[in-house]
């Protein structure tokens, strides 16, 4: 890639990124979720593999850092859920809020997000959605930047088979 | 002034966590020093001014979450090159 694109890339990701925390924070309340928010900050990572390389990107995801976040975010999902299960009988109620009014005020408080919006425990579901699309999202791109050497590597293990 | 919490420590914990996995390579030929993470900085301040504020927050007139988000980013990437060095 061009210099010009390699001095814009870095900086501009930042700004993808942050746009990105922004659209998930703001999914109660504005236009936007944890997917839609997950796949911008996806969309900053890509932007620096593109521009940069596989190896030479400055925002690289370890396999391990990819396993754990995909992980916290499916089961603090499940987890909310099944918290809203044990207390009040529904799964995924919204303890935050108790709109049904079955549970103790000092409970509600706990999960209660802190912003003008009586929204409970959706922003926080929307951060979990957030953190986990943006590691699936990215981890496919890392995988098709990689084919060629696997196939590379496939082609070297044949013909050293044929020998 | 009442200051929203939600986003300023949640942004920040999102930015945080992926401003560890930051790494500019020491070997290439384009450097971005601690100057260049400041005119960021500064970029991203009138970027959160032009977005304002979420709807219904009234406590002041930036973006909470999109600034805690880029700070998280600079303050998780200064962190990782202190832990290197």
């Amino acid at each position: 890639m061009s210099p010009i694109l390699k001095l814009f890339a870095f900086p501009v990701s930042f700004i993808i990124i942050s746009l990105g925390i922004l659209t998930i924070l703001g999914g109660h309340i504005t236009p936007g979720g944890g997917f839609q928010g997950g796949a911008m900050v996806a969309g900053g990572v890509i932007l620096c593999i593109i521009v940069y390389g596989i190896n030479n990107s400055p925002i690289k995801f370890s396999h391990d850092f990819i396993a754990i976040i995909e992980s916290v975010g499916a089961l603090g999902f499940v987890l909310l859920g099944t918290i809203g299960l044990v207390f009040s009988g529904f799964y995924l109620y919204n303890v935050g809020t108790d709109f049904y009014g079955i549970l103790s005020p000092a409970f509600v408080s706990m999960f209660h997000y802190p912003d003008p919006t009586n929204t409970g425990i959706v922003p926080y579901l929307n951060i979990f959605i957030g953190l986990k699309v943006l590691v699936g999202l990215s981890a496919v791109v890392i995988a098709f930047s990689q084919f060629e050497r696997i196939k590379n590597d496939d082609s070297d293990t044949s013909v050293e088979r044929n020998k | 002034m009442l200051l929203y919490l939600g986003p300023i420590i949640f942004g920040f914990l999102t930015g945080l966590l992926l401003g560890t996995r930051i790494n500019p390579n020491p070997e290439s030929d384009i450097k971005f020093t601690i100057g260049s993470y400041i005119i960021i900085f500064i970029a991203a301040l009138i970027v959160a001014w032009q977005i304002g504020p979420y709807p219904f927050y009234n406590d002041i007139a930036i973006s909470t979450g999109f600034i805690s988000g880029t700070v998280g980013l600079i303050v998780g990437n200064l962190l990782r090159i202190m832990v290197k060095t």
